[in-house]
């Protein structure tokens, strides 16, 4: 088995972190992994993605033409990256910010408010925790302990304080879909 | 030492690595896509009493790994293609001067600035160099984070055993991409150095490093003694990964992170009934013409797939020697080549259209 995700959003909104969380969640399972950012001049504001392919044997390549999952935080990242997604693949939704169209009927399409969700839960800055809350409820393969393991990881000592609010926040967003 | 899996950067990887295999002093100026070298060392060799200099240029970098090289420690400087093009004249020095540089280049688009998207373009930058006169650098391709740790640990043992320059030739793929791998320990033995380093000249007669020989007859044995030592570099150190060759019909042959599209697209061709094999040298020089002239001689015919205008292409071709047949399959900088693109192009050099550039 081999999946591909994209994740994309404004840049801050955390996309590259939430990448490396999950792809420290996948190594965690014991499964190989890439994760492959677009570099250059990005800047605050623009839009950035990065790739994370995950697979049981030797990941194959990056830079793939499409792929089974995109995580689009923002309305430019829907637009732009809706077209990539595999015929039967899945996008996932930040609708705080993407408005719920439905473009291509070969997809399926999960649209979850994770921006306001991470404001009730007192900042936007832990949207991109709670979009991985909602991919590990969409997805069966990643599961919710390493993806809490691979936060610890990523934040690590310097960022102790942090862990609970992020911890509340993938545990929000995975139960996010099931109210909405 | 460390046999933890851990998440990280090629970078970050080569980084690490040459503190592990080492290193005593870097210096290097910034460029992307490989300026996180540079960040990481600078606090990392610091922490160890170690050398870190943000040299003024990139002249000036290659310049002082010299001078460090030249009293027997372990030195490297690391940059991107246009940067290591000011870099050639050092590298004809410090071969001719039998100096073990170790040189990481992580290739970003060309010619001239280019752009900092990766690319393949320093295929002949590396093997056949920009320096003057004859001499040859040993070059190492990595595919993956996990092999840009294992031959940055080779680079610097290849480069004191033979008293030779060597480039780790990575790509701005590799070096930003992040994988799970394992830094181990260094696993090469220590090379001494005593009888030729500059150490101070107290209770010896003294020594001098230098490229210059007025004596013709001189010059002529220096140049043979290189060559000799390049023959035995060959013999001794070629090497390369094969995949699928025993019944394949076309073998794709491509060098560092390309490897693995190339590895993915046999799989796909193969289901597709199309005997496909996978060819990847990973001592791009010395390279393994002995090995492709074989499979070429069986009636083999290859495809090389790289993201330049067909540099390695030429290798290929000089090692089958007529023997069969060679496609390109290429795209000059940026987005890889996509395992699809590269089983349509397959699929058409089948049908004996070797010119199925993208």
């Amino acid at each position: 088995m081999e999946k591909n995700f994209i994740l994309a959003g404004f840049g801050g909104q955390g996309i590259l972190l939430a990448g490396t969380i999950l792809a420290n969640a996948f190594m965690l399972d014991d499964k190989n992994v890439t994760w492959y950012p677009c570099y250059g001049a990005e800047m605050r504001g623009g839009t950035v993605n990065c790739e994370v392919v995950v697979s049981d044997t030797e990941v194959s390549s990056v830079h793939k033409s499409n792929c089974d999952y995109a995580l689009v935080l923002n309305q430019q990242s829907f637009d732009r990256f809706v077209k990539n997604v595999k015929s039967g693949g899945t996008i996932i939704a930040n609708s705080t910010l993407v408005s719920e169209s439905k473009p291509r009927d070969d997809i399926h399409y999960v649209f979850a408010p994770m921006g306001k969700l991470a404001n009730e839960l007192g900042t936007s800055k832990v949207t991109n925790v709670v979009s991985l809350g909602v991919l590990s409820s969409v997805i069966d393969f990643v599961s919710k302990d390493a993806l809490k393991l691979a936060i610890e990881k990523v934040l690590g000592s310097k960022k102790k304080d942090l862990l609970p609010l992020n911890f509340k926040a993938l545990e929000s967003g995975s139960e996010l879909i099931a109210k909405v | 030492m460390n046999n933890e899996k851990v998440l990280i950067k090629g970078n970050y990887a080569i980084a690490q690595a040459a503190i592990n295999a080492g290193c005593q002093c870097y210096f290097g100026y910034p460029i992307t896509p490989q300026t996180e070298i540079g960040e990481y060392l600078s606090g990392k060799m610091q922490e160890l009493g170690r050398g870190y200099v943000c040299a003024e240029s990139e002249l000036a970098a290659i310049n002082m790994v010299i001078g460090a090289v030249s009293t027997g420690v372990k030195a490297m400087t690391s940059s991107s293609s246009c940067a290591v093009a000011l870099m050639q004249e050092a590298l004809s020095y410090a071969c001719s001067d039998e100096l073990p540089v170790v040189l990481v280049n992580v290739m970003r688009a060309g010619p001239g600035l280019g752009y900092i998207y990766p690319a393949q373009g320093d295929y002949n930058q590396s093997v056949y160099g920009g320096g003057n006169g004859d001499y040859k650098i040993i070059v190492l391709a990595p595919s993956t984070v996990q092999e840009c740790i294992d031959y940055t640990y080779k680079a610097f043992y290849l480069a004191h055993k033979y008293r030779n320059p060597v480039i780790l030739l990575a790509d701005g793929l590799l070096g930003q991409m992040m994988e799970p791998a394992c830094f181990g320990e260094y696993p090469y033995p220590e090379i001494d150095n005593s009888s030729w380093a500059l150490t101070g000249a107290k209770n010896r007669i003294s020594r001098a490093i230098y490229s210059c020989a007025r004596d013709e007859k001189k010059q002529i044995n220096h140049i043979n003694h290189l060559f000799e030592k390049f023959e035995l570099i060959s013999k001794n150190e070629t090497e390369w990964e094969e995949f699928e060759i025993d019944d394949a019909e076309i073998i794709l042959t491509a060098f560092g992170s390309m490897t693995r599209n190339i590895k993915a697209a046999m799989k796909v061709l193969r289901n597709k009934g199309i005997k496909a094999g996978c060819f990847r040298p990973i001592t791009l020089n010395p390279f393994p013409h002995k090995r492709i002239y074989e499979l070429a001689s069986k009636g083999k015919d290859f495809a090389v797939v790289e993201m330049n205008m067909g540099q390695m292409f030429k290798d290929v071709k000089y090692a089958v020697n007529g023997n069969s047949n060679v496609g390109l399959i290429n795209r000059p900088v940026g987005e890889w080549l996509k395992v699809e693109e590269i089983v349509s192009a397959v699929e058409k050099i089948m049908e004996k259209d070797y010119a199925a550039s993208i």
